[in-house]
């Protein structure tokens, strides 16, 4: 076990040595990838979907893939070994949100951490009262907890966002109802990065709790914000808080739902006593580990990656305005987490927009899709008031902390071409002119 | 979804793309539901389609139709175009995911309309 855990090791340390030598550690798979006869670069640009794993986050997560095998809840060594790391992962998930340990329950991910804040909130106060406040941009797994409960007969007010994509604190007050149990407002959006009033919202909930509303949760999605935006859960004012490891470049298979004490809530997964009872099942120790790892680099290196990644975004942004006419910038441009741009471009629809610039080793992503003949454009740009062109036309580029000036000069070049080439073609175009 | 290489290159490489200026057969259709749009100009002289060019608006599948349509139109009788099917365009672009079988439908469609539209102008 300790031979495959060293050999694993040295593979690993070596991979991670070329991708030190090549132009970015994010393309290091993409050029072990790519046919030595295909020499075309790649660029990942959607950081937002998912973040490459960090070396360093690999490497502290092997350990508990080999030798450290053992299940945290058994007694004996191996067991105590794993239950040690995920303790230690817990302080340093809760660390990254300024919360305690033991507020954190450990999840599979993003979407159950959101669905065990929802479902476990309603279920546990459906008999003090079933309306719920959410906004129109959550993410589907918001959304499609909330509407589980909306079909068996609770009311749901979902809060607009206007032309900037930001909910008023104002629109949540008015919404606040004495049968209102949860409000659930996510931090950052992940296809627009609009950064919610939150703080606000939280005071204003507080507030309400402190005049006999008892009852009543906040809840707040932040996926997209966390090692982005500093997150302290006090000064939010939050319940409840929803984590993922793979934003924050860790594997995939870890999240995490910070619920303050005193949070009553009902667990979904049952059958075990992990987690305080609040989540049965074994714990992965490995990915626990390397969303720990995570979140201790991200805390650290959050100012440095948010500065990198600004100023790529803001390089992208200038140069795509000045190059390419008919487009709109989508949210709030202030307000915003700093790697994220979504850019509308009209005459043209963004899933060809994304084969595209596949086609030319560019990786982005859009929020509409066409599917049996029936569109569905992205929730979340028909929210801001976009009409239906500028939402099909809509193109997230999300960078990470391994993108280079020279990723962004040759995306621009890809983006130009792609667009030059689908507006050529587009009968909504200005610009087609006969071709013979 | 993985598309195929000849999907690809259409996309990279849209054949007859553009409108005719001396069209005599021309329609544009739209998909109502989704909002997918092509545009289909021919240029028919004696029963026989001589030019072909294609504008489109819509997901890639909409796009590679509209190009494979417009190259194997160019020569053919226009009795045998009526008769061509939507899996012979989904054939032409290497396959089509059943979710996006609804372009080829769209692309037959604009073909029948322009013919169509062809014959009340009197050819």
């Amino acid at each position: 076990m300790r031979w495959i855990s060293a050999q694993l090791s040295a593979a690993f340390r070596v991979l991670t040595l070329v991708g030190r030598f090549s132009t970015g550690k994010a393309r290091l798979k993409s050029v072990l990838l790519t046919p030595l006869t295909k020499a075309m670069r790649r660029v990942y640009l959607d950081h937002s979907a998912t973040t490459p794993p960090d070396p360093r986050v690999i490497e502290a997560m092997l350990p508990y893939l080999t030798e450290k095998f053992g299940n945290a809840s058994s007694v004996h060594l191996w067991g105590q070994e794993a239950r040690a790391a995920v303790d230690r992962a817990r302080r340093q998930i809760a660390r990254l949100i300024s919360a305690r340990a033991n507020e954190i329950v450990l999840t599979s991910g993003g979407t159950e951490a959101n669905s065990l804040a929802i479902r476990g909130v309603c279920e546990a106060a459906a008999s003090h009262g079933q309306h719920i406040i959410t906004s129109t941009i959550e993410h589907p797994s918001v959304r499609g907890a909330i509407d589980s409960f909306e079909k068996q007969g609770w009311e749901v007010t979902r809060l607009p966002v206007y032309g900037d994509g930001i909910v008023r604190t104002e629109d949540v007050r008015a919404a606040l109802r004495e049968d209102t149990v949860l409000v659930s407002v996510m931090l950052a959006n992940n296809e627009i990065g609009t950064i919610q009033p939150i703080a606000e919202i939280g005071a204003l909930i507080r507030a309400a709790r402190a005049a006999d509303h008892r009852h009543l949760s906040f809840h707040s999605d932040a996926v997209q914000a966390a090692g982005r935006v500093a997150i302290n859960v006090e000064a939010l004012g939050v319940d409840l808080l929803s984590l993922s490891g793979h934003k924050i470049y860790a594997p995939k298979g870890a999240g995490a739902l910070y619920v303050r004490r005193g949070v009553r809530l009902v667990p979904q997964q049952i059958g075990g006593h992990q987690e305080r009872e609040r989540r049965a099942g074994t714990e992965s120790v490995a990915n626990i580990v390397a969303f720990g790892a995570a979140a201790e680099l991200a805390q650290k290196e959050k100012d440095a990656r948010n500065e990198h990644t600004r100023g790529l975004r803001d390089r992208f942004e200038s140069e795509v305005a000045a190059r390419i006419d008919e487009i709109t910038f989508n949210g709030n441009r202030e307000l915003r987490l700093p790697h994220l741009s979504n850019i509308s471009f009209r005459f043209i629809e963004g899933e060809g927009l994304l084969i595209h610039l596949d086609m030319q080793g560019v990786a982005v992503s859009t929020g509409s899709a066409c599917s049996s003949g029936t569109l569905e454009p992205s929730p979340v740009i028909r929210a801001l008031g976009r009409d239906e062109e500028l939402a099909r036309g809509a193109i997230r580029f999300s960078f990470g902390k391994d993108n280079t000036e020279e990723d962004v000069d040759y995306v621009v070049e890809a983006l130009v071409h792609a667009v030059t080439s689908l507006r050529h073609l587009s009968p909504l175009s200005r610009q087609t002119a006969a071709v013979t | 979804m993985s598309y195929s290489v000849t999907f690809k290159d259409h996309i990279a490489h849209p054949r007859k793309a553009g409108e005719l200026p001396d069209a005599n057969a021309t329609a544009e259709e739209t998909n109502p539901v989704c909002g997918d749009r092509l545009r289909l100009s021919l240029s028919i002289r004696d029963g026989r389609i001589e030019a072909a060019r294609f504008l489109a608006y819509g997901c890639p599948a909409t796009l590679a139709c509209g190009s494979a349509l417009a190259e194997m139109l160019e020569g053919m009788a226009v009795e045998g175009a009526l008769h061509l099917t939507r899996k012979e365009i989904v054939s032409a672009v290497g396959g089509l995911p059943s979710r996006k079988q609804h372009a080829a439908a769209l692309a037959i469609e604009t073909l029948r309309a322009a013919i169509e539209r062809g014959k009340e102008g009197g050819q």
